[in-house]
């Protein structure tokens, strides 16, 4: 039987061959997925906390419960015990490595007594009696001598920080009474020796004991002795585990956080309602954006896995046609549908287990590449995503490689019970419709996918607002692009035939033999290159569409970046002025009477030297812009506070800030240039015309926040600029986002400086290449910046972020794999086509027909079937572009984009998709040149009719 | 009489794997007069289709020349070769070869234009199919005919742009009896209606008696 199946696959190499291609694939991206997201959203989580562990100086990973008491009952007691054990049980389950359990008694504010009584010198001190489980091992002794871990009589030893000693003027050696400690006996400490924790950096100090100022650390055993297991005597505790924050994975973050929820629940319950765990917010927006990461993996990958069904389901579909016969013969010949069911089973599982081989470590691969991707067909050197496999992968591809097997053995159990006399008489029937047209199915998908593009577009403010709120986007407006693909590749489909019947019905006198000869073949065959135009369709436009929205989605959130920076480099240092010597009543330099107020009173500033930026190494421009927020213009009906002005210097403004050309209707230099003309020339945003009704020429005064005014003359309406946002949305307290309308003015920087004085201007700049420069020159000088946008780094923020680079990783593995496909389909269908028709060639032949009438002929065919399905599958992918990335872009807005969405395409990627295309078409013509060349007439003729 | 094709000392050999020569034809002559319907006889292998091709310009003959109305075709170029086969010859094959997706008004039509036909296509196609008895099954596809029906088409389309000789390799080897009978006397009908030249093969005793000249070959060479 096996051996049956060899030489089965062997006849049919190149089909088997594709197969396997397509099934590779599939498994390959199905488990590329799960790895993918696992690795990086696990990157995300060590990331977020080790971010949280440098902004804060603080272990992220500490969970901390306390006790609420100090009375000394006995169930109390008890009930410490009980939830020191719950909190290992915590510890257990959250199953992440733990660096240390501490555990806290104290007694606080105990009243302490000098014995030595010093003059001048508080007597009476308040003191913390505390210990920690372990302490010995992370402290070391300075001065004096450790704890002795006794009762010497009624003196028991503790030790003390430095800080403590010295604050509560302690000595070595002394001897305090504690009064308040009496009951059944009272007792007094000795203070034995200074401590300091042993090692610099050290988790186990939740506070550094650095910073304790009345803490006197004593055995922990004594302590529970004298105060645990005694009923009078209260005493505090806190618990803390230390995870380490490296061990936590991201998915299982969700049940870190439900046994979380589950322990607190109970201490709250205990009366023990102080609890934290610091890495808890941490996890829980990790929680959110993992599910949007899944969400938008999911999203973007579904077209790409429906393309491969396709194509397999293709193929395999194929593969039965041509073996259609050979199965009726074995059918006919007595054999059971059984065995040939089992005959293709074994093929396909043969074919599964040797993609599933090959599919993990390409998946592997993938995966790599997704995690280096930096921008659609493009990947970077990156720190390697920590890839694991994992069951999930398996899982997936499994369920990919059962679905390739499925494709292929499902329908030969309905060609199995067909013997060949049924074949023959099946073949002679007429052949139908196909049942989607029948059905009308075309039709219905581009209308449902344009009733859902007509619901979405209608509620674009909704969706904004839902994404801003953190939801991910909405699976079936993706679902609806695609849809609008394939039910416009299906209505090109349905009217393809018209289409050639009405050119060749117009020159059907004309044609020559060869045309028309494969104008009746591209007429009355039909299912075979129907699949192929939908394949070919679809790849393009998918890919068409793919590379669009990835380029869209990167450009405009790179455009908002910068735009909304305004510049390379914003920075402005702190500037020293002499707001200390004013301001205060009564006092300062100006009190002396009869000089004028107003003028001394003011505020100076001393100007850092800006020349020095004009020097640094790495700076193409450099401009001051001085931005204020605060100024307020008086206009017809009203007063608008809080406008935004920018003063500028416009030659070098012009040169230095980062401005998209087509946001205005002119260049924005015209802009800069009419300014120019005259020293009290502004430009205002739009808002000011169309709301309060300004024309060019008008006058406008406005007023800084000191109270000064200026008059502008109005040279133009700007409805952009860099750094401006015409309008914010702010979240309303009803929940809803609204729109404010933003205000600017653009004015000479010179002109408002001479009449308003120098005060702290931004300094602009374009670098040449990298900003790095500007980190090692305000390390070296040390200089501090009281503003610092740094637009490339912001950048570099945005390419590391999960959900940008697995949107780009996917779209271009999607890319790669469509034009994958592309080529293999491609080439199956014009290898089958030919070979199937040798016969025929070898009749035209013997008829008179020439090569080159031949291949003119099939050039013809190629030139309708693909040509016609290259021009559909461009228009049907840039139409579904403009039609639904604004939308699937809504998924990518931020609160504070700016400037308006445009739909990128970069040429360079149809270059490549074409490249591809015509690779393909070169490849098959040269295959079909050598095998019709092959075809020796009169061996052609003497084939079977088959 | 005239002659319209003729043969003098064909020889054609098939390399061996191995090295040598195998001689499918051992040097034939033969001659065939307008009108004719020639029938080459013998068993499968005997090299029948063989000769066959090279009269017909399918193939080269390895030694020897073929005079096809006084032009020795063993010279020629494959451009005129093509259009003597398009124009001058018309072939009927073993196995039905119709172009399946072309009705059988367009599969003699097809004949007509490749030819060049510069009368009423129309016309001729429509009296060819009547010729052959299927004047009324004009439009319909090769797969809704049958056996014989397809090879009374492919007739039709072999004569239908007038040509000067006919060849027919084995049109009855697919078919019964009686219905190889019918198609032979189309043959027949057709040599004596329209003047053509017809070579036949055939390994059907049976059809002996209708040729006017019959050649039977044995390994390569003519037996008496």
């Amino acid at each position: 039987m096996l051996s049956f199946v060899f030489r089965k696959i062997e006849s049919r190499k190149w089909m088997v061959l594709s197969l396997l291609v397509g099934n590779l694939l599939m498994i390959a991206i199905a488990a590329a997925s799960p790895m993918y997201s696992r690795a990086v959203l696990q990157r995300t989580l060590t990331r977020s906390l080790s971010d949280y562990y440098a902004e804060r100086n603080s272990y992220p990973g500490l969970i901390v419960v306390r006790s609420s008491h100090t009375a000394g009952k006995r169930e109390e007691a008890e009930k410490t015990v009980r939830a020191a054990q719950m909190l290992e049980e915590m510890r257990d389950r959250l199953d992440v490595p733990a660096l240390y359990m501490v555990t806290q008694y104290f007694k606080g504010n105990v009243k302490a007594v000098h014995e030595v009584k010093v003059e001048g010198w508080k007597n009476e001190l308040a003191l913390r009696i505390a210990c920690f489980s372990d302490q010995t091992d992370h402290i070391k002794i300075i001065n004096g001598e450790m704890y002795s871990g006794k009762l010497d009589g009624d003196i028991f030893d503790v030790i003390v920080n430095e800080r403590t000693f010295v604050e509560q003027n302690l000595m070595l050696g002394e001897v305090l009474e504690l009064p308040d400690l009496k009951g059944a006996s009272s007792y007094r400490i000795r203070i034995a020796g200074i401590f300091e924790n042993s090692r610099q950096q050290d988790v186990y100090w939740v506070a550094a004991p650095t910073a304790w100022h009345d803490v006197c650390l004593m055995d922990e055993g004594l302590f529970r002795e004298l105060f645990v297991q005694t009923e009078d005597r209260g005493f505090s505790a806190e618990w803390y585990v230390m995870l380490d924050y490296l061990g936590m994975r991201g998915d299982e973050a969700e049940r870190y956080l439900s046994v979380l929820d589950e322990y607190f629940a109970e201490y709250d319950e205990m009366g023990y309602k102080s609890h934290t765990a610091n890495f808890r917010s941490a996890l829980e927006a990790f929680v959110l954006q993992a599910q949007k990461l899944n969400t938008t993996i999911v999203i973007l990958q579904t077209p790409i896995f429906v393309l491969l069904a396709v194509f397999i389901f293709m193929v395999s579909r194929q593969l039965l046609e041509m073996e259609q016969n050979e199965i009726a013969v074995y059918k006919s010949r007595g054999a059971d549908k059984k065995q040939i069911v089992l005959v293709y089973l074994l093929e396909s599982v043969l074919i599964a287990a040797l993609s599933l081989a090959g599919g993990m470590p390409l998946g592997l691969v993938m995966c790599r590449l997704l995690g280096a991707s930096n921008s659609f067909l493009e990947f970077v050197e990156r720190a390697a995503l920590p890839v694991e496999s994992g069951v999930k992968p398996w899982i997936f591809a499994g369920a990919a490689a059962v679905f390739g097997i499925c494709a292929m053995v499902l329908p030969v159990i309905r060609y199995a019970g067909v013997n060949i006399v049924a074949h023959k008489r099946g073949k002679n029937r007429k052949a139908k419709r196909p049942w989607w047209q029948r059905l009308f199915l075309d039709v219905t998908a581009l209308g449902i996918s344009l009733y859902g593009l007509y619901q979405y577009n209608s509620q674009r403010a909704y969706l904004a607002q839902k994404v801003l709120d953190g939801a991910s986007l909405d699976p079936l407006l993706y679902f609806c692009s695609s849809l609008f693909m394939v039910g416009a590749g299906l209505v090109v489909l349905r009217f393809f035939p018209l289409l050639v019947r009405i050119i060749f019905e117009l020159g059907k006198r004309w044609w020559p033999t060869s045309l028309y000869a494969s104008f009746l073949r591209i007429l009355r065959t039909k299912s075979n290159q129907g699949f192929l135009m939908v394949f070919l369709i679809l790849t393009l436009s998918m890919g068409i569409f793919n590379a669009q929205a990835a380029r869209t989605i990167n450009a405009n959130a790179e455009e908002r970046i910068r735009y909304a920076a305004g510049a390379d480099l914003v920075l402005q240092e702190v500037w020293q002025d002499n707001s200390a010597m004013l301001g205060e009543p009564g006092g300062g330099i100006d009190a002396a009477p009869g000089g004028s107020p107003g003028r001394e009173q003011e505020l100076v500033y001393e100007e850092p030297d800006f020349g020095k930026y004009q020097m640094l190494d790495g700076i193409e421009s450099v401009t001051k812009v001085l931005v204020d927020k605060k100024v307020s213009v008086s206009v017809k009906g009203g007063k608008i506070s809080n406008a935004l002005l920018i003063g500028i210097h416009t030659k070098e403004f012009g040169e230095t800030a980062w401005f998209k050309e087509s946001l205005l209707r002119v260049h924005w230099y015209e802009y800069l240039n009419a300014i120019s003309q005259n020293s009290r020339a502004i430009l205002v945003s739009s808002n000011f015309r169309n709301l309060y009704d300004y024309n060019v020429g008008d006058i406008l005064t406005y007023t800084n926040g000191d109270g000064d005014s200026m008059r502008g003359i109005i040279y133009g309406f700007v409805d952009y600029w860099p750094s401006y946002a015409p309008v914010t949305k702010v979240k309303g307290s009803d929940g809803l986002y609204e729109e404010k309308d933003n205000f600017l003015i653009v004015a000479h920087l010179s002109q408002l400086q001479s009449s308003w004085g120098v005060s702290p201007y931004q300094v602009w700049i374009r670098t040449e290449d990298s900003s790095e420069f500007i980190y090692d020159y305000a390390r070296e000088t040390g200089t501090v910046y009281a503003v610092f946008e740094d637009a490339a780094a912001e950048l570099i923020d945005l390419k590391n972020d999960p959900i940008f680079q697995g949107t780009n990783g996917i779209l271009t593995i999607g890319f790669i794999c469509v034009l994958l496909l592309c080529i293999t389909g491609f080439l199956i269908y014009w290898i089958l086509s030919i070979q199937s028709r040798t016969l025929q060639f070898g009749i035209f032949r013997a008829m008179g027909m020439s090569m080159g009438e031949i291949l003119a002929m099939l050039i013809n065919e190629q030139l309708f079937i693909t040509g016609v399905s290259i021009a559909a599958g461009i228009a049907v992918g840039i139409l579904a572009s403009r039609l639904y990335i604004p939308l699937i872009q809504i998924a990518y807005t931020s609160a504070d984009q700016m400037i308006p969405l445009e739909i990128v395409s970069v040429n360079g990627d149809y270059i490549r998709l074409f490249a591809v295309v015509g690779l393909a078409i070169l490849i098959c013509m040269l295959i079909l040149g050598f095998l019709i060349s092959k075809i020796k007439i009169s061996q052609a003729l003497k084939l079977g009719e088959d | 009489m005239e002659s319209v094709i003729a043969g003098k000392g064909i020889k054609r050999g098939f390399p061996v794997a191995g090295g040598g020569t195998f001689w499918a034809l051992k040097g034939l002559g033969l001659e065939i007069m307008r009108g004719q319907l020639a029938i080459l006889k013998g068993r499968s292998g005997s090299g029948k289709t063989t000769l066959m091709n090279i009269l017909s310009a399918l193939d080269y003959p390895t030694e020897g020349e073929v005079f096809f109305q006084g032009k020795n075709i063993a010279q020629m170029g494959e451009k005129e070769r093509g259009r003597l086969r398009r124009v001058q010859m018309g072939f009927v094959f073993q196995s039905v070869a119709l172009v399946p997706m072309m009705t059988a008004y367009e599969n003699v039509e097809f004949a007509l234009r490749l030819a060049g036909y510069r009368g009423n296509r129309r016309e001729r196609v429509e009296e060819c199919l009547k010729m052959v008895g299927l004047g009324s099954r004009l439009h319909h596809l090769p797969q809704e005919l049958s056996g014989g029906e397809q090879q009374r088409v492919a007739i039709a389309r072999a004569i239908a742009h007038r040509p000067e000789i006919l060849f027919a390799d084995e049109p009855t080897a697919e078919l019964d009896t009686n219905t190889g009978l019918q198609v032979v006397k189309i043959f027949k009908d057709l040599a004596a209606m329209e003047g053509v030249t017809i070579i036949m093969t055939t390994h059907d005793t049976g059809l002996m008696e209708i040729g006017d000249v019959v050649y039977q070959l044995e390994d390569g060479e003519f037996v008496a």
